[in-house]
């Protein structure tokens, strides 16, 4: 389980979230839902570890992971693997070294056992015959994909997608959708999915949360937010130019002169 | 009406007063933005090569790519440094005997150009072409690294990135930047004695005689220390701006350009402060 509790974290003086409180349940996918910008990477950095809280704590299986040493944290990352926004693959690796990188560095497995591993995950998501392709030559498709194949390669109890289907056309985002969810129900998994595309987060959650000011501001299953009365949350699914989030951001604007 | 002309002139006298004020108050802030900038940068500069030193003592490293960063950075500069030196031993050689000829003392020539070369323009120049070339690509590298979130990545996947990334080219940088510098005094002394030899008509046994003769131990020494620490600047100067690069093409942009300036500043500052300590013991 993911508790997250009271978290505040600001950038240049801009505050991004405000006491943010969520709790993620073991083995479910938790869509958190809100606009460019409203600090939803900022949270799953914040569970990687890799941002620090100003105030607030995240606990992971009750560990709160902002108390833990370096070596500690590396550990507890090993337990999570993360698909970042344009894949974040390294440019100047093959496809095998992307995505065998945590075992070629954490463990003492042969070449020929990593390559085996990386073949069978890659497989998982698709693909095949590619490892010694560099990302290069791959399209914005296969590299979500390698990068999820290289965010399950060491078996992670926990998975982070930040924007999975960004920038890509309908039918490889849906392809992306199909994996999340067939990463769910073969490995059983803990998954966080961050997501502004309401088909993506209808598919995939088990629950919807939805960030709106540094806070969540609704949580609940994919039809409760869908018949929700928040007007908040309603012109955010619907995608509506007009509402009280544009009027609040009209506001804002208008009092900063 | 005197009244009134008394008051608008007091009044004009304290809106310009005012005015002095503000402009003053405006100058002494962004003076103050440029030292917070300046020592936050100094700071983080430091901290990253304590850091790196740290690293290095307690971390594996990977000698592998340190093998391939110390081509990237010393091999495919030697055509460089090869040109500057040259060039530098010429004219070197060719001011020394313009001034030298008038005592008719230009068998000298190869004392001035041996020692200039070895104590300093070797080393230094050396360092300013590496840190235009190399330390522009290690920021841009690192840069891009950052704004994809690849170095996001290394850390999930609980990488060091200082291990990972810096170590290596720090240490590549370190010794590229002495076998350089070895090469620079050689190919400036022999620019020096083209010169001598092929214009001044200086006997070739004798302009080797005396470069020897001149150079100690001390003198080669002193500016391959320089050449080590100049290395070290350059690898943790283009590593911190790269990590710092934020906002796409533009911030990798800027991030090496600040790599390239702040790197041949510190070169031209720890230079001097080096050669008043060799200087003095």
């Amino acid at each position: 389980m993911i508790e997250i509790q009271g978290l505040n974290k600001s950038f240049g003086g801009q505050d991004v979230l405000k006491g943010l409180d969520l709790t993620i349940r073991t083995g479910e996918t938790l869509v958190i839902i809100g606009r460019s910008g409203c600090g939803k990477s900022v949270l799953l950095k914040h569970i990687l570890g890799i941002l620090e809280p100003e105030k607030g704590r995240i606990l992971i299986d009750g560990v709160d992971i902002s108390a833990l040493t370096l070596r500690d944290l590396d550990q507890l990352r090993s337990k999570i693997g993360m698909l970042f926004q344009g894949a974040a693959l390294f440019d100047s690796l093959t496809v095998e070294q992307n995505v065998g990188f945590a075992l070629y560095e954490h463990t003492q497995l042969s070449r020929s056992e990593v390559l085996k591993r990386v073949r069978e995950k890659l497989w998982m998501v698709g693909l095949e015959d590619i490892e010694n392709l560099m990302p290069a030559s791959l399209s914005g498709g296969m590299k979500k994909r390698v990068g999820l194949a290289r965010a399950i390669c060491n078996d992670p109890k926990i998975i982070l997608y930040d924007e999975p289907t960004t920038g890509l056309d309908p039918i490889n985002a849906d392809v992306i959708n199909d994996l999340i969810l067939r990463m769910q129900n073969r490995l059983n998994v803990t998954s966080i999915v961050v997501t502004h595309d309401m088909t993506s987060a209808y598919k995939v959650a088990n629950r919807i949360a939805m960030l709106y000011d540094g806070k969540i501001i609704g949580l609940g299953t994919p039809d409760q937010i869908r018949h929700t009365t928040s007007p908040v949350i309603q012109q955010f699914i619907t995608g509506s130019a007009l509402g009280p989030i544009t009027d609040a951001q009209r506001l804002k604007h208008d009092q900063n002169g | 009406m005197g009244d009134l002309n008394g008051f608008q002139e007091k009044l004009g006298a304290q809106y310009s007063m005012v005015r002095s004020w503000v402009s003053l108050r405006r100058w002494l802030a962004t003076l103050g933005h440029y030292w917070i900038t300046f020592c936050y940068q100094a700071g983080g500069i430091s901290y990253l090569f304590i850091d790196t030193l740290i690293a290095i003592r307690k971390t594996s490293i990977r000698w592998g790519e340190t093998v391939s960063q110390v081509y990237k950075i010393g091999v495919t500069s030697f055509m460089l440094v090869f040109f500057t030196s040259i060039f530098t031993g010429m004219v070197l050689a060719l001011q020394a005997a313009y001034q030298l000829r008038l005592f008719a003392a230009e068998q000298f020539t190869a004392h001035l150009v041996s020692l200039s070369v070895t104590r300093e323009l070797g080393p230094v120049l050396t360092a300013m072409v590496v840190a235009g070339r190399v330390g522009a690509s290690i920021a841009a590298e690192l840069g891009t690294m950052k704004v994809t979130e690849q170095i996001d990545a290394l850390k999930s996947m609980g990488v060091n990135p200082v291990r990972y990334l810096v170590v290596p080219r720090f240490l590549a940088a370190v010794l590229a930047l002495f076998i350089l510098a070895i090469y620079a005094d050689v190919v400036g002394c022999l620019g020096g004695y083209m010169i001598a030899v092929f214009k001044l008509g200086i006997s070739p046994h004798l302009y080797i005689k005396r470069t020897l003769q001149i150079l100690m131990i001390k003198d080669v020494m002193t500016g391959l220390i320089k050449a080590l620490f100049f290395g070290g600047v350059i690898a943790t100067v283009g590593c911190y701006y790269g990590f710092n690069a934020e906002g796409g093409a533009e911030g990798v942009g800027k991030a090496t350009t600040m790599a390239v300036v702040t790197a041949l500043i510190m070169i031209i500052a720890s230079d001097a402060f080096f050669t008043a300590i060799f200087y003095f013991f």
